[in-house]
């Protein structure tokens, strides 16, 4: 078994739990301000489909020239606008996913090139302090699973919505609610805890 | 030196040294006024979207009440309420009354802006024939350009303080929800107003040199 080629994976796998603390934050922020454009996206869809279900001519509304297209302009213009905030966030769900792909991989290369010298005590070994690096490595590979598979999943949610759509833009954030699971953060905060001191030791 | 945020006070940085004077001076002010009665109007509009969307909740939960109360046979405690209720809706709709009459101050006084530019353009049109000035005022819009500018924001807004009157009336009187939501609808998005009619506004303040080119 060579030390120091243990020691490197050791601070690949270090750097890479570090990022992935940073990414938490990152994609909690950005889940956030997704949360009030997609109670907008709702609200504009309910909006539309009032104005679909009503006929003006039988309304007070119906001396004003033009009012349901004008209207209809409207609504589209300000759906669209939301929609492409959302767009704009999705760039930033991108990135974490990325950045967290790039530092598996630069963790994976680094174990191939040693991985014929470590022996199945080097993997496994665990201290009180410090996990395996064996469980480090699964812990990794299922967050990057994680997050690739999250944003996969809302991006093709917000693909599939369209502006005059409003039956798919009304359903949009209960099913981008139902995107996230309860277990997939909590997961991501259970491994960083058990993380915590292995990320402070040297 | 400068006024509310937001709002175009003259400072020495925009007053163009004396070459500004006579009918260039007052374009470059009613510019300024254009500015400022269309900020006020977007505040008075929010104003009016929280009031209206007070009086359709009130109503409904007004008409959700009733439904309770004839089903069930108790009533004593639900006449006050009803009362509070009624008091409630009664403040909102005053509230939303005092918006619209602000809004009617706003467009009189866009009239009298429209009028201004006009007799800017009448009195260039007895100085220099029916062609007007040769050289522009400012830097490239002739008198008429800027008087239908002034017409087009104008008019605009006459239309959407028409509908918003309509919607004064009706919105506290209407029971289909679908209907309540398309006041609350055309009151927020202001179909009557034009995407652009910021980018007229923004046009005008360029030429008149309160925005930099």
């Amino acid at each position: 078994m060579s030390k120091p080629a243990v020691f490197s994976l050791d601070q690949a796998l270090r750097r890479s739990f570090v990022n992935l603390e940073d990414s938490q934050k990152v994609w909690r922020k950005v889940l956030e301000d997704c949360n009030p454009l997609m109670e907008s996206l709702g609200n504009l869809a309910e909006q539309s489909a009032a104005l679909s279900g009503l006929q003006i001519s039988n309304t007070p509304l119906r001396d004003f020239p033009d009012l349901e297209e004008r209207l209809r302009f409207k609504l589209s213009l300000e759906t669209d606008s939301v929609l492409r905030k959302l767009h704009e966030n999705m760039s930033s769900l991108q990135a974490v996913r990325d950045s967290v792909s790039h530092h598996l991989s630069a963790v994976q290369q680094q174990f191939d090139q040693i991985s014929e010298s470590l022996d199945l005590l080097d993997l496994t070994q665990r201290s009180a302090s410090t996990p395996s690096v064996c469980d480090l490595m699964e812990w990794l590979q299922d967050a990057e699973r994680l997050y690739r598979l999250q944003f996969l999943r809302r991006k093709t949610l917000l693909q599939t919505l369209r502006v005059d759509d409003f039956c798919l833009l009304e359903s949009a954030p209960q099913r981008w609610k139902s995107v996230e699971c309860e277990s997939s953060e909590d997961q991501i905060t259970e491994t960083l805890c058990r993380v915590s001191f292995f990320m402070e030791s040297q | 030196m400068e006024g509310e945020s937001g709002d175009i006070t003259v400072t020495s940085s925009n007053r163009k040294c004396s070459a500004v004077t006579g009918s260039g001076r007052k374009t470059k002010d009613n510019a300024a006024d254009w500015h400022n009665l269309m900020l006020r109007w977007e505040r008075l509009n929010d104003d009016g979207f929280k009031a209206a969307t007070n009086i359709v909740n009130l109503r409904r939960s007004q008409s959700d009440r009733l439904l309770v109360d004839e089903s069930s046979s108790s009533s004593s405690s639900s006449a006050s309420q009803q009362t509070a209720a009624a008091a409630e809706l009664q403040d909102e709709c005053i509230k939303l009354q005092e918006v619209v009459d602000k809004m009617v101050a706003v467009v009189t006084k866009m009239e009298r802006l429209v009028t201004s530019q006009r007799g800017i353009r009448d009195l260039e049109e007895f100085q220099f024939g029916p062609e007007g000035r040769k050289i522009p005022l400012f830097h490239s819009w002739s008198s008429k350009q800027l008087e239908e500018s002034c017409h087009f924001l104008f008019a605009a807004y006459s239309q959407e303080l028409q509908l918003k009157r309509t919607i004064l009336q009706e919105v506290a009187h209407t029971a289909t929800s679908d209907l309540c939501l398309v006041y609350l609808s055309c009151w927020l998005h202001q179909p009557f107003i034009p995407p652009h009619s910021r980018l007229t506004l923004e046009a005008l303040l360029l030429e008149t040199g309160h925005r930099p080119l």
